[in-house]
């Protein structure tokens, strides 16, 4: 799945916006994968991820999602997510995992040039790397920049166009705070790759006013 | 979407035809248990006194929504739409499989290779699989190997054709992820193709490129798609090699 590769963003935001998740491979390390998902998840809460989850049980956004509970629930293969807003917490975070030696494959979407220096900097190189290549096609049906910019925030695609619009009303006519509308886009991601403090940001934006009219994508032909 | 609407009476109606049954609305609301009947009526007193109530958008009083039994070939939208349901063919949540993601342990890129993802009706638009057969069979005509654990391969009825079982061709997803596996040097050739069947779609495509690093960490495939005209996202994923057993490409 393809899920946090399209995040949309400038070098200033995307460099608070990192999503350190673990996959496993059936008939590889899938069995009795359970023990080391939960130490993955219990290392990540430790350096304050600004979102965490699982597919199967949802959020920490949601209304009956208790992060102890999440974590002693996770079964063997239950692919899990943590965000960070800070590459200082994601360089301790791979520092911890690998002196954990769990035996998973580790991923992290943000910039890579980021990212290369924090494996760098912990003595690895990075195995392998995926780039978008941007949006093609019927480029004319896709929003504003700020309203891609949330919405490729959930990797499913779980907070529509629509439901943005919605929520940036809401903070315009002061019905919801900026936070309070982020939390609640958070609350439709279910595996947790949301980061509300990014959708904050660009709500605070939209409630000055600030929003751009449609702009060029990332990437794509020059 | 845009799927859900509101009928001449007041009544939520569902567009089925654009609705994907990713089942978010129905996850997302939180069901207070009112009595339909009841909050009917007090809706009706309040507009009497043009009042009405504004409840919290991610409440929904009477736990009106549930998702539906689906049967094939519409249960495919679920599968592709619904992250929370488990793919048959795949075996994992949702719509995608591994790509690089277990990249360490499986080796499913190995040197030399680059794995391109075409997801069709990303962002936020959808996409109907008679559109995602235009693409398949684009690029089958370019010998690509397509990803056998993939679950759009999987509805193919030829993978040398890329056409795809006209029994699931009108039915519409969140999006759905053509996944195959070439050589870098045919990263151009392929981008090509894409260039030219992307004019024929009614949807978007999210396109994206991996491969295996290099001793030093630099990622082949950049040169080949600076070469096309292309630009690179600075940002990305990145597996970090910590996958045990690690494949080993010389004992493969």
């Amino acid at each position: 799945m393809t899920n946090t590769l399209h995040r949309q963003g400038r070098a200033g935001n995307l460099k608070e916006d990192y999503v350190v998740f673990m996959t496993t491979a059936k008939g590889i390390n899938r069995e009795k994968s359970a023990a080391e998902i939960r130490q993955f998840m219990r290392i990540c809460l430790k350096h304050n991820p600004i979102n965490m989850g699982n597919i199967k049980q949802g959020n920490i956004y949601q209304d009956d999602v208790e992060i102890e509970n999440l974590i002693a629930e996770l079964g063997d293969g239950a692919g899990s997510t943590a965000v960070f807003t800070d590459p200082d917490a994601v360089q301790k975070v791979i520092e911890e995992l690998i002196e954990a030696d769990l035996g998973i494959s580790i991923n992290i979407s943000g910039l890579l040039e980021e990212v290369r220096e924090c494996c760098g900097k912990a003595g690895i190189t990075r195995h392998s790397a995926e780039h978008s290549l941007g949006f093609w096609g019927a480029r004319e049906r896709l929003p504003e920049r700020e309203i891609l910019e949330i919405n490729t925030l959930c990797g499913h695609g779980m907070v529509s166009f629509n439901f943005i619009r919605k929520m940036i009303e809401y903070v315009k006519l002061r019905r919801l705070t900026p936070k309070k509308a982020a939390r609640i886009m958070a609350k439709c991601c279910e595996c947790g790759a949301f980061n509300p403090a990014r959708a904050e940001k660009l709500l605070e934006k939209a409630q000055k006013g600030e929003f751009s009219a449609n702009t060029p994508h990332q990437g794509g032909k020059k | 979407m845009g799927a859900i609407s509101l009928d001449e009476d007041g009544k939520s109606v569902v567009n089925q035809d654009q609705c994907v049954e990713c089942s978010v609305c129905y996850r997302f609301l939180r069901n207070e248990g009112y009595w339909a009947w009841m909050v009917r009526a007090i809706r009706r007193v309040l507009s009497v006194f043009r009042l009405g109530y504004l409840a919290d958008v991610d409440v929904c009083p009477t736990g009106a929504l549930t998702p539906p039994e689906l049967e094939w070939p519409r249960s495919l939208r679920a599968m592709f739409s619904d992250p929370t349901t488990i793919h048959p063919g795949t075996g994992i949540y949702g719509r995608g499989t591994e790509e690089i993601k277990s990249n360490d342990v499986t080796g499913r890129l190995r040197k030399g290779d680059a794995g391109l993802v075409v997801e069709m009706g990303r962002p936020g638009i959808g996409a109907f699989f008679w559109d995602i057969e235009k693409v398949a069979m684009a690029l089958a005509r370019l010998n690509p190997e397509f990803e056998a654990k993939n679950p759009v391969t999987q509805l193919m009825e030829d993978t040398g054709t890329g056409k795809i079982k006209g029994e699931v061709l009108n039915e519409k997803v969140l999006s759905a992820i053509i996944e195959i596996k070439i050589k870098q040097d045919r990263i151009p050739d392929f981008l090509r193709a894409l260039e030219e069947v992307q004019r024929e779609i009614d949807t978007v495509i999210s396109v994206g490129v991996g491969s295996r690093c290099l001793p030093d960490g630099a990622i082949p495939h950049e040169e080949w798609v600076r070469k096309t005209g292309y630009t690179l996202s600075p940002n990305g994923k990145t597996n970090l090699g910590l996958g045990r057993p690690l494949f080993k490409e010389a004992e493969a």
